[in-house]
């Protein structure tokens, strides 16, 4: 059976529009980051440079002093200057030491991780945990100079941005979110509506397709496409239905008036009755019969899994019903006929076709089953019903076309027939969503009837 | 029972013709309308037995016409005689609402027997405890069979065979009745399934007695004798 549907406004987890919401929501999360990354690295970058040229000047102008005025004014000098605060609001470190790193002047108290004769420059912590942007320089072999910045009120501005930035990012994404569901829910609500209408019409029940938006889309055109396809197979069906009922009526009518005048002759000469006129209406019923398993068999494949008109019907009173109609036929052509029959067995189906359609198994297994063999009648959930038999089965080379039309194996006490039974019963079990096969039983002829994969 | 007052809609002199001379042969009496909109509005005005409805006519379809008869509430037995004869076509006309659907070409035996058969279903015969005729004995409750105060020991479907021949005794009994009614089943297999049960609960009836039980009627059915 088709599952049922769930509403048509809920996003089920592998709808493509749930699937683009998702990605959507992934891609902006992705860009807001990306985003988020770059500002924040180019940020640092330029905060660094400040500070390095900062530094790099303050510490030039000290050299320039010692270089020219001398030890004792750079002294002087840096004892001065360790309270300024910058215009940046960065406060200043500064550090002379000797050859040893023992302090001459300036307010920081150990020489750090930098080696001033290379005049290197980075990021250090002072000895009372101070962060501070260094670089030091060596000025004499026992004169050594350090110069540092604070960049606390760096970080902050970085920590504000990077708030704000969360900040619309998450906005950003909520938003995106917001129009993605929006616009899948309203896609999807319409997509269900034609998928419904599309289901429902593969399943033979009414099928109403969505009216036409506004200007008209793609999902327009596809439901557009759609009640089109409907009606033209309904049109078809039809007409299909029209010819048949006409090709029988055409065919029935004179065959009629020709049996009743046999018949009537029939009746002035009743020892005619097994002689030639007889055969005669026979004939005539025979011609009919195929007619009608051809018709039927053409009628079953166009309802090829179409749920119309099909009812629950009880399958375990239906089987038993049928084991009680041919027990007495089996037990006459010396068979035995056994059953396992599942209680409570149902199936939507239409009683009159499933019941032709076991009997016509029925038949052939007592038909073709020599004396002292047996018929088995099996009946499981599902339906899952076994007609299986001990007979001579189906010659291997016969086992793909014994559900064709016209097809008659051709075995030891073969009868006459059209050879149109299985190939029937293999339409009417499609057109139940059901299979008839063939099953590998080691001896015998296997028919399995069960729900299609 | 004979004398049923029939309504036959059919757009084929012929055929119309045909069941015409059968049913006069029989006793009965036979109205013949030739389009669908005559015979609705005979349907409606007098009171029939049984109607004979052929299914395609020139301006109604039969079907439409049964519909129209139901809905109208007028609830006189049909019996659908039609060239369209395939099961789907059946299952249409017993959910139009006719009751009985008999297609062309048919044994005129049959036709008949189907339309008494329709027509006392309609007047509802009620059968008591025990059923007798000739000398046959149905015991409905106690589920026994007797022939000339023989006890004849049946199987419970040749009981339930064998009673329903009693409740239509001196009738003539079609195998889609027996199978419609005893197993069941709407459709005809088209294999002597039916007349091998019969054949079983006829040489029961028959065993150690000079006379037949049932008669064969040649291309509709069986009809129970008096066994006497």
């Amino acid at each position: 059976m088709t599952p049922a549907r769930g509403p048509a406004s809920r996003l089920r987890v592998r709808s493509i529009f749930g699937q683009l919401t998702t990605a959507s929501i992934l891609i902006a999360v992705i860009a807001v980051a990306v985003l988020f990354a770059v500002t924040t690295i180019t940020v640092q970058r330029q905060t660094r440079a400040s500070l390095s040229a900062t530094v790099a000047t303050d510490l030039a102008g000290l050299i320039d002093i010692y270089a020219t005025a001398g030890r004792e004014e750079l002294l002087r000098r840096v004892n001065d200057r360790q309270d300024v605060v910058s215009l940046e609001g960065r406060r200043s470190h500064y550090l002379v030491a000797d050859g040893a790193g023992r302090v001459l002047a300036g307010d920081v108290t150990r020489w750090p991780q930098l080696n001033a004769a290379r005049s290197e420059e980075g990021f250090v912590a002072l000895a009372d945990g101070t962060e501070v942007y260094a670089q030091g320089a060596k000025l004499a072999p026992d004169l050594q100079l350090l110069v540092g910045r604070e960049y606390d009120r760096d970080r902050a501005a970085l920590g504000v941005l990077s708030a704000a930035f969360l900040a619309v990012g998450a906005a950003i994404v909520l938003a995106v979110a917001f129009v993605a569901w929006i616009t899948a829910r309203h896609l999807a609500r319409r997509m269900d509506a034609v998928n419904a209408a599309l289901g429902a019409a593969a399943d033979g029940r009414a099928a109403s397709f969505p009216a036409r938006q506004r200007g008209g889309d793609e999902i327009d055109e596809m439901a557009g496409h759609g009640a089109r396809l409907l009606a033209r197979q309904a049109q078809l069906l039809k007409a299909y239905k029209q010819v048949s009922e006409h090709v029988a009526h055409e065919v029935r009518t004179p065959l009629m008036h020709l049996d009743n005048r046999l018949g009537t002759a029939m009746q002035a000469r009743p020892e005619a009755e097994g002689g030639p006129i007889g055969q005669s209406r026979e004939d005539i019923r025979a011609i009919l019969s195929m007619l009608d398993s051809l018709l039927d068999i053409a009628s079953a494949e166009s309802r090829r899994g179409d749920l119309a008109g099909l009812a629950e019907i009880d399958m375990t009173a239906l089987v038993e019903s049928l084991a009680d109609l041919y027990e007495d036929s089996a037990e006459d052509a010396g068979l035995t006929l056994e059953t396992s029959i599942t209680q409570g067995v149902t199936m939507l189906g239409e009683r009159m076709q499933i019941t032709r359609l076991l009997s016509n198994l029925l038949d052939n297994a007592i038909k073709y089953v020599p004396e002292g063999g047996h018929v088995r009648l099996i009946l499981r959930p599902g339906p899952h019903v076994v007609v299986e038999d001990n007979g001579p089965g189906i010659p291997h080379d016969q086992r793909d076309r014994v559900f064709e039309r016209f097809s008659r194996a051709t075995v030891p006490g073969d009868k006459p027939g059209h050879g149109l039974g299985l190939a029937l019963s293999r339409a009417i079990a499609e057109r139940h969503g059901l299979i008839l096969r063939l099953g590998d039983a080691p001896r015998g002829a296997q028919f399995i009837l069960e729900p299609a994969p | 029972m004979s004398g049923l007052n029939i309504l036959y809609v059919e757009d084929d002199p012929r055929a119309a013709q045909a069941v015409q001379d059968l049913m006069l042969a029989d006793g009965d009496r036979m109205a013949w309308e030739q389009t669908g909109t005559a015979g609705l509005q005979r349907a409606g005005a007098e009171d029939f037995d049984v109607i004979i409805l052929d299914r395609m006519l020139p301006d109604i379809d039969g079907l439409t016409i049964v519909s129209r008869l139901r809905a109208a509430g007028v609830g006189t037995p049909v019996l659908m005689l039609s060239a369209l004869g395939r099961s789907e076509n059946r299952i249409e006309g017993l959910e139009a609402g006719v009751d009985d659907y008999l297609s062309k070409p048919y044994e005129p035996q049959e036709l008949v027997a189907r339309l008494r058969a329709l027509h006392r279903r309609a007047a509802g015969a009620v059968h008591g405890a025990v059923i007798i005729y000739g000398a046959f004995e149905c015991h409905v409750k106690a589920r026994t069979a007797f022939r000339s105060g023989k006890h004849i020991a049946l199987s419970p479907k040749e009981f339930a065979l064998f009673r329903y021949f009693m409740e239509n005794a001196g009738e003539t009994v079609t195998r889609e009745m027996l199978l419609r009614d005893v197993w069941n089943m709407n459709f005809d297999p088209q294999t002597n399934v039916v007349d091998v049960n019969i054949g079983r609960m006829r040489r029961k009836l028959e065993d150690g007695f000079t006379t037949p039980a049932l008669e064969t009627i040649w291309g509709a059915g069986y009809r129970l004798t008096r066994g006497e």
